[in-house]
């Protein structure tokens, strides 16, 4: 075909041009039905600023980057929840962190398990902390370690000590459970009574940790869970 | 289709003599830095982290030996002449844009998949996990939109009159193709009937880069991946690629070199 010398080969190319355009707008209709199966819904700025959050979606959804907008994002989160000062307003703002963060990143369970706990136990935010572990849920319905974290919320909330600590123990031993949730662990065991298993933990969080100030606590812990220990040597012998 | 394999062969001598695979490098030594550094802050799913960040590094790698290609292509093609050469000898000017098309995608893909499997190797190897089979869909849908932004990029650098304006060009339209997933949300919303249409034309002119996008997605137990779903983004990014083509093959036929 000589382009330059005849008009046919353009006739053959507009046609040619029209007829794919008009399968890949079909197919491009057809796509957005399972690339998106469920339409973009996020949750709102809450005590955050709308600004800052609106910039951060917009980054992640336009740069086609979303989960890492999401890593990224998290660490801020537990930067936030590091920030000794930020405990002066009990850290009001750290729901709406990790609401954030798990939009970006729905399927990074570490938003769900330490939020969660740290909402739930530290925060004594339970509600806060239940309807973050729902979403987690809802958004990764095959994980289990999520469902037994909520079980054994539930179970927290009504004191219920001795239901609790299977919950707590079997997602320990599954791994992947945040550091955090073996301390509550830890407290549960000494809240239910068991002195012994609670010195145990903790003497095996002072052994592993490799952190300070998590030393300085369980050493702090297994001080008081032995003076306990020697004022009740009934209870230890019950254990 | 022999021509087309001299095209393709000699562009990608041509970019591996630019020096295209230190990006390869450059990615590896920056993602793996980066993934180690946020494995290390974050809290647990260090394999997660790795793979999430090792997608996004084999993208953005990708994306930069395309663009830089395209920049210094069009440096010694235009700027220097250089097509001249090529077009003086028998191959038509489709056969030529098709295989400057097949020579830059084997470029990208050399780095794509090599990153792939530094990555896999990393996890498997290092880390002792498990690459999960949607790690190697991902990099298939990622080769696949990297030929769809290939045949659009030399079709701006078919069209463009300058070297800036064909890198903002191809730039642009990545980013605003990854916003495809909004348009559409938006377009289920109550809009204005023109606003709409505008979207409307918007979403079918631009390729729809979230079709490709599994890398956010690997971890997704919603994700539908048939082959009904292969079949389509197969067939899409065909038809979007040889509508692209053509424009970029018309536009390099009524080009003239003077």
């Amino acid at each position: 075909m000589n382009w330059a010398t005849s008009e046919k080969p353009f006739k053959y190319a507009a046609l040619s041009l029209t007829t794919f355009f008009i399968l890949q707008v079909f197919l491009c209709v057809n796509l957005d039905k399972w690339v998106h199966p469920e339409p973009f819904e996020s949750s709102q700025a809450g005590q955050l600023d709308p600004k800052i959050v609106s910039s951060l979606r917009a980054a992640a959804l336009l740069s086609g980057y979303k989960v890492l907008v999401g890593h990224v994002f998290w660490i801020r989160v537990i930067q936030y929840y590091g920030d000794g000062s930020n405990g002066a307003d009990h850290y009001a703002k750290l729901y709406d962190y990790c609401r954030l963060a798990s939009d970006l990143n729905p399927q990074f369970l570490p938003v769900y398990t330490y939020g969660a706990a740290a909402l739930a136990y530290q925060q004594n935010r339970m509600n806060e902390g239940v309807e973050l572990l729902q979403k987690g849920i809802l958004a990764n319905p095959t994980v289990n370690n999520l469902k037994l974290m909520l079980a054994a919320m539930t179970y927290h909330n009504s004191e219920d000590y001795a239901k609790e600590i299977p919950f707590l123990e079997i997602q320990i031993a599954q791994g992947n459970a945040p550091t955090m949730l073996v301390n509550i662990l830890a407290n549960t065991y000494t809240k239910a009574g068991r002195i012994d298993d609670a010195i145990r933990l903790w003497r095996q969080i002072l052994q592993t940790t490799d952190s300070d100030v998590q030393k300085y606590e369980a050493s702090q812990k297994l001080k008081e869970l032995y003076a306990i220990a020697k004022k009740n040597p009934s209870e230890k012998d019950k254990s | 289709m022999r021509r087309i394999f001299c095209v393709a062969q000699f562009t990608f001598r041509e970019l591996i003599r630019s020096n295209m695979l230190y990006i390869w490098f450059l990615s590896v030594v920056v993602f793996s830095a980066l993934a180690f550094l946020l494995s290390i802050l974050s809290f647990g799913e260090v394999q997660k982290i790795f793979m999430d960040l090792g997608l996004v590094g084999m993208e953005f790698s990708g994306l930069l030996v395309l663009i830089l290609s395209l920049a210094v292509t069009y440096n010694t093609e235009f700027d220097q002449k250089a097509i001249y050469l090529q077009l003086a000898k028998p191959i038509t000017r489709g056969e030529y844009l098709l295989g400057r098309v097949f020579g830059f995608f084997s470029i990208i893909s050399l780095v794509i998949i090599g990153m792939g499997l530094f990555i896999a190797g990393l996890v498997t190897l290092v880390g002792g996990g498990q690459v999960p089979v949607l790690f190697v869909y991902s990099t298939l849908f990622l080769l696949i939109e990297m030929f769809v932004l290939t045949t659009l990029g030399l079709t701006f650098q078919m069209i463009g009159t300058s070297m800036v304006g064909v890198v903002l060009y191809t730039m642009f339209t990545i980013f605003l193709g990854h916003g495809m997933g909004q348009v559409d949300w938006l377009l289920n919303q109550k809009l204005a009937p023109t606003v709409k249409t505008m979207l409307r034309i918007v979403h079918f002119l631009l390729p729809n880069l979230e079709a490709f996008n599994l890398k956010d997605r690997i971890y997704d137990p919603n994700l539908v991946l048939g082959w009904t779903q292969w079949q389509e983004v197969l067939l899409y990014a065909f038809a979007y690629s040889f509508v692209v083509f053509l424009i970029g093959w018309i536009n390099l036929e009524k080009r003239e070199f003077m």
